[in-house]
């Protein structure tokens, strides 16, 4: 039986790791850190701004993930062009997360889903509650508001190539209150792609709610200040006492 | 002597970590996108991130599926394919479109369809291999061994080659073999102490 997943999330500002919950770099990660837990999954973003870093600095952080840790890495932040995932293919990645740039030109998905598979290809959704009911989603890390339903967007999405969908609660980024189920499980019922959630889990029932009430593949935390050698092995066992399958 | 392990690059594939692993268990790596860089070589891993029609054109362009052909099935060296790469082993994909493949496996790639409908595709995640037949990339493997898949499509067709499966909504093919061909659905290289294993299998004794 497929096992469900936990992810681990890292950002990247000019190629040094930060929390996102307060924006400051964290100095403490080594590539071993990471290699000697039981994650199921590392996603690596870059969320250097435009013109404040060195892309090269990011690469060279794949570069290491993917040379050093055999667990599945997917990358992403500032991919435009086929060119911009080739590159990241080439160092080492094995999927590729898109988001404002798709929803700037769809078809983006498809270029990658042609020349990869659909599997290859993540799309994020980073969304947000409306004053009035339902949800939006925002690009250009959160800032602007497109118009469109996290639904439909993700729908979209999955008729153009993506192959998972990784849905973001940007108000909860950080806040450890825990997930946003119904905007995921919206999506998850939207779409037949496995589901990722991400965005506000602060104890190890949340990822419990992620995969049991928002019909999640894959529970995601970014904040790794849970993440030591003991805590994922921590969150399996409560997990696999909660009936949940997962990988050991 | 340490073997050679040519890593066939397609322009595709997820060279970095195959080739991180293949070092890490103690073998030279060379990544090998012309015909000379095969020839010298004592194995060959085929990689495997990408679609298969777009595959296939790369390894022909590239002269690469000509020497393979002259190598694997005329010398008879081993080669591991991994992913999409165990796929291209087969005689043909419905991979966007009706695509050929190298043909060595009497087998047709074909999209997975879960006989529960609440189960997605693609199949992603860990998931255990259950044994068809004896293989020795199985060494040292215990029963329950979970491997990582990241598949929309897999293998099917003569059961003589398929040595594993793993259920998804029904059996998913996860191993190939063939004399001294070889192929995983799943990523040895991304299913950590199991999958370094594996590949350590064929290193030494595919």
């Amino acid at each position: 039986m497929l096992r469900k997943r936990l992810v681990t999330v890292l950002t990247f500002n000019d190629g040094v790791l930060f929390r996102t919950k307060d924006f400051l770099p964290d100095y403490r990660y080594t590539l071993n850190f990471v290699d000697a837990w039981s994650v199921d999954e590392i996603v690596v973003l870059d969320v250097t701004r435009p013109g404040s870093g060195q892309r090269a600095n990011f690469l060279e952080v794949v570069r290491r993930f993917a040379g050093k840790c055999f667990v599945p890495l997917a990358a992403g932040g500032g991919l435009r062009h086929l060119d911009d995932v080739r590159e990241m293919m080439g160092i080492g990645a094995d999927k590729v997360v898109v988001n404002s740039a798709a929803i700037r030109r769809p078809e983006f998905i498809t270029e990658i889903a042609r020349a990869y598979g659909a599997q290859c290809v993540v799309v994020c959704i980073d969304a947000r509650k409306r004053a009035e009911g339902g949800y939006e989603v925002f690009a250009d890390f959160a800032s602007s508001p497109t118009g469109l339903t996290p639904e439909n967007w993700a729908q979209e999405a999955v008729r153009r190539g993506a192959g998972e969908i990784l849905i973001q609660a940007v108000d909860r980024d950080g806040s450890l209150e825990g997930y946003d189920l119904e905007l995921c499980r919206a999506v998850a019922d939207a779409v037949d792609v496995p589901v990722l959630i991400l965005g506000g889990a602060g104890q190890w029932q949340h990822f419990v709610e992620g995969f049991r009430e928002a019909r999640a593949s894959a529970v995601c935390t970014q904040n790794i200040y849970h993440f030591t050698e003991t805590a994922i092995k921590s969150a399996k066992t409560f997990l696999t006492k909660a009936g949940i399958e997962i990988r050991p | 002597m340490t073997a050679t392990i040519a890593i066939v690059d397609y322009g595709l594939g997820n060279l970095t970590s195959v080739a991180g692993a293949v070092e890490r268990l103690g073998f030279l790596p060379r990544l090998a996108a012309d015909p000379a860089a095969l020839e010298t070589a004592d194995k060959f891993i085929l990689p495997g991130v990408g679609a298969f029609g777009d595959g296939m054109a790369e390894l022909h362009r590239r002269g690469l599926a000509d020497a393979l052909n002259r190598l694997v099935l005329g010398a008879g060296r081993p080669i591991l394919g991994i992913c999409l790469g165990a796929q291209l082993l087969a005689r043909g994909s419905a991979e966007f479109g009706d695509h050929r493949g190298l043909g060595w496996l009497d087998a047709e790639v074909v999209r997975i369809d879960p006989a529960d409908t609440n189960l997605r595709v693609p199949h992603v995640g860990w998931n255990e291999l259950r044994r068809k037949r004896d293989s020795v990339l199985f060494k040292n493997v215990p029963d329950d061994a979970l491997f990582y898949y990241v598949h929309s499509f897999h293998i099917c067709g003569d059961r003589d080659v398929i040595t594993g499966e793993t259920d998804y909504g029904g059996p998913v093919t996860a191993t190939v073999e063939k004399g001294r061909i070889y192929g995983t659905q799943f990523h040895p290289e991304k299913s950590q102490r199991h999958g370094l294993t594996v590949l350590r299998n064929f290193l030494e004794e595919g």
